[in-house]
């Protein structure tokens, strides 16, 4: 009978024995319990990269979050406008006269046949076709007083600078010729109506194009005139032009067919702040507004917030265990006051309260880093009272608890027994309760950002930077401003709600549906 | 005049609460859980406190040892000393003299300490022994307790009720007291755990001389382990006498009716039960008189005016009770 005994003995020492039963201590278990709840774990994931990308990627990124980035824009700037001639122009001969009426008379005549007779009032005038739209206009005496055609003469040589001689190169360019002969004088003209002497020398044009520099500063050569000229007609849409610096400088055109001009505009290289540029491999995540690398912002966006979510918990839990803590373990009048105070900040609308500071910042001109730290300060200040409540009700509990009453009994002194059997217990809790707080901070601390009351320029944070997104063009052409932002803080505040969750279920098993 | 005999002395001692309401939380009454309670227990005895739930036996126990609070009246003196009398220092000592076994094994015990920590930590508080020593003692108290060494880095939810039981057991003792409350220390085990754990009770008293106050509603339990017995009605302290005398010859109506409930495992003996009517009355509004005469068989006009003052009707035997013979 007794050897039966110890046998049973020993075969419950085997069960039992140190080498059969691994130790687990609580917090081993909740972590082993925390680590089967697959979602739990996918929240920590998350969370673990998260806080590589903010934290990791912001040191390892080659760009700062308020490093502007530019580019080579070749801006479109008018330039010159030509317009080809449709109206007679008249070059009259020494000390003659064509009066207006006399001019209109003959545009009138003129339809009527390449030869013909006008008169206005007194006076009578011929009129004979002598090349392409170009007529001589001679008096009653048959004396050649003006003609009228549409190329427009400029004649640089002085010594030439006479009726004559343009009489004789209105001629021959009307004709196409290309030649032409004045007194002893034979010039050559090129089929834009340049005439050159036998040495290159430019002595005069003629030319149905009007050629006009649309900026005061802008002096358009011969050289361009000409290339210009036949660039236009050869019919392409630009052209290159060589100054005598070498500079080189393309022109493009664009007929305008109402006014029968050409505009040519001018190619200028500019730098210009890189905005909204679509993600390359430069910038992954291409450029916001004010031209800044997305990917780096979005990393130390996501420090801030970050940082901002712990520091405001902290504060929060630091206040709220104190204070409820307090108000648990010595009860009556104490514990009365400091429910009462969490009563009135309960009372508190955070938000109007929160929009109103940050406008009085705003005014105030605070310096984008006070700010920040104000903003910690305000939060925490503003969220301690559910750390409280819970903490003293927590507390209340435990009191009660009949291993409180043992520390009590084996007389412990007040100190451990606070830090060693009652804050350990609570704990639990607290970090569950921490953890879903965290996500709250940072969902209020991006919204503040996004209304523009929060972290401000030049700090990023994920909601200043969705607040890029000030309009629906921005919304819909520019997804690369706000989709990886939104997502960041979606996934950010999800995983520390499932790791909440997770780890709620780890500490209470009991509670699981 | 103290006795040196006994190590505890209770004089009519009185634990009210009070009853808060109305506005601003005013007392508006007070709920009498003990109510005029007097003995003494010799040094190395056990003491059975009997009586139904709600009477004041837990009260009793941990007024006495001073965990509930202020007392509302009467006297406690441990071995000639009043307790309530002691300041702070003085009464941190005197924890080590006095300890609780509690009812329930599962709340008694913090979660989140080993086991070697829980039993260890008053220990180290009050400097029972050298730091030297320390591990040796702790391995010797657990093993009176029949508890392994190994248990030491293990935590409470990882042991059975009768295991935790003893692990209180040893908390209690590594203080090495001389006077332990056990506060139903058996109710929450089963029956063959329980007889272990009052084996276990009965040896370490007689290894180290302890003296007991053993609370429970379980009469056989009482009548195994104690020398003298208490019975509680209502906060008050109805009879109280050896054993023996309470067990053969109960005076007080109420200790016959609740003797005439023990069960009785001869199918063929003739039951001659004694059933109360009625339940219990509040304590916050206890009856006048005899707080016994709403459900007294034998209730006089005196009963429910007058009430009775304890009477020693035989050696050591004290009764409260005016008809008792």
């Amino acid at each position: 009978m007794s050897d039966e005994i110890k046998n049973e003995q020993n075969d419950n020492y085997s069960l039992n024995d140190d080498r059969r039963v691994k130790t687990l201590s609580p917090g081993a278990l909740v972590a082993r319990r925390f680590f089967r709840n697959r979602v739990a774990v996918t929240g920590l994931v998350i969370l673990a990269f998260m806080f590589i990308f903010s934290f990791v990627g912001g040191a390892v990124t080659p760009y700062t979050q308020d490093q502007l980035f530019y580019r080579n824009d070749s801006q479109k700037k008018q330039y010159a406008a030509v317009k080809e001639n449709t109206e007679f122009r008249y070059e009259l001969a020494d000390g003659e006269d064509f009066p207006t009426m006399a001019q209109a008379k003959f545009i009138l005549a003129r339809k009527k046949g390449d030869k013909g007779e006008f008169e206005t009032g007194d006076a009578k005038y011929l009129f004979e076709k002598q090349g392409e739209e170009f007529y001589a206009i001679y008096n009653s005496s048959n004396k050649l007083i003006a003609f009228g055609s549409y190329d427009l003469i400029e004649v640089k040589n002085k010594d030439y600078n006479n009726f004559e001689f343009k009489y004789e190169l209105v001629k021959a360019v009307s004709n196409k010729q290309d030649e032409l002969k004045y007194k002893k004088d034979k010039f050559s003209i090129s089929e834009d109506g340049i005439v050159t002497d036998s040495s290159s020398n430019i002595i005069a044009s003629a030319s149905r194009y009007i050629i006009r520099a649309l900026a005061n500063d802008i002096i358009l050569g011969d050289d361009y005139k000409e290339q210009l000229l036949a660039a236009i007609e050869s019919g392409s849409e630009d052209f290159t032009f060589v100054n005598a610096d070498g500079d080189e400088a393309v022109y493009s055109f664009k007929y305008d067919a109402a006014t029968q001009t050409w505009e040519i505009m001018e190619s200028v290289d500019t730098r210009v702040f890189d905005t909204y540029s679509f993600p390359t491999k430069k910038h992954p995540l291409g450029t916001d507004r004010n031209g800044m690398d997305m990917l780096t912002r979005l990393m130390y966006g996501g420090r801030v917030s970050l940082y901002i979510g712990f520091i405001v918990v902290f504060i929060e839990s630091l206040i709220g265990v104190v204070l409820g803590g307090v108000s648990g373990y010595f009860g009556g009048w104490i514990d009365n006051l400091i429910m009462r105070i969490v009563d009135v900040f309960y009372c508190i609308p955070s938000m109007p309260l929160i929009i109103i500071l940050g406008s009085v910042m705003d005014t105030m001109h605070v310096d984008p880093q006070i700010r920040m730290i104000y903003l910690m300060l305000i939060l925490g200040f503003l969220g301690w009272p559910g750390i409280a409540r819970l903490v003293r009700g927590q507390i209340l509990s435990l009191r009660e608890q009949e291993f409180m009453t043992a520390t009590e009994a084996t007389g412990i002194r007040a100190s451990r027994r606070i830090f060693r059997h009652l804050i350990p217990n609570v704990i639990p809790q607290l970090i569950v309760t921490m953890t879903m707080n965290l996500g709250n901070t940072i969902i209020t601390e991006a919204t503040l950002s996004f209304l523009g009351l929060g972290v401000k320029f030049p700090f990023a944070s994920w909601g200043n930077i969705i607040n890029d997104v000030n309009d629906t063009y921005v919304l819909t052409n520019y997804w690369f401003i706000w989709i990886p932002a939104g997502v960041c803080l979606l996934a950010t505040v999800l995983a520390f709600n499932l790791v909440g969750d997770g780890l709620r279920d780890a500490f209470d098993p009991k509670m699981k549906r | 005049m103290p006795n040196s005999d006994y190590i505890l002395e209770v004089k009519d001692l009185k634990k009210y609460f009070p009853i808060k309401g109305g506005y601003l939380d005013r007392k508006v009454g007070s709920v009498k859980a003990v109510d005029g309670v007097t003995f003494s227990l010799p040094r190395g005895t056990t003491m059975g406190l009997v009586g139904e739930s709600g009477c004041g036996k837990t009260t009793t126990g941990r007024t006495i040892l001073r965990l509930a609070g202020e007392k509302t009246g009467g006297s406690v003196l441990f071995e000639g000393k009043e307790v309530y009398d002691l300041d702070k220092k003085q009464m941190r000592a005197l924890r080590t003299k006095m300890q609780i076994i509690f009812q329930d094994p599962f709340s008694s015990l913090s979660p989140r300490l080993p086991v070697g920590e829980i039993i260890g930590e008053a220990v180290k508080e009050h400097n029972i022994v050298p730091k030297a020593e320390y591990e040796e003692y702790i391995d010797k108290v657990m093993d009176e307790c029949g508890l392994q060494p190994f248990h030491k880095s293990r935590y409470p939810h990882e042991f059975s009720g009768g295991q935790r039981q003893r692990i209180c057991i040893a908390r209690a003792l590594a203080l090495n007291p001389d006077f332990v409350v056990c506060d139903e220390p058996v109710s929450a085990l089963d029956v063959s755990i329980q007889a272990q754990i009052i084996n276990l009770l009965n040896k370490l008293q007689e290894e180290r001389h302890l003296s007991y106050l053993f609370i429970s509603h379980d009469l056989s339990v009482v009548e195994h382990i104690s020398d003298s017995v208490g019975v509680m009605y209502l906060g008050n302290l109805v009879e109280y006498g050896k054993k023996e005398d309470i067990f053969r010859n109960p005076l007080h109506p109420y200790t016959k009716a609740l003797f005439s409930a023990i069960p009785n495992p001869d199918p063929h003996a003739k039951m001659n039960r004694v059933v109360l009517e009625g339940s219990i009355p509040s304590p916050a509004n206890p009856p006048s008189g005899c707080k016994f005469h709403t459900r007294c068989p034998y209730a006089t006009e005196r009963c429910k005016t007058e009430l009775p003052i304890q009477r020693e009707m035989e050696k050591g035997h004290f009764v409260s009770c005016h008809e008792a013979k």
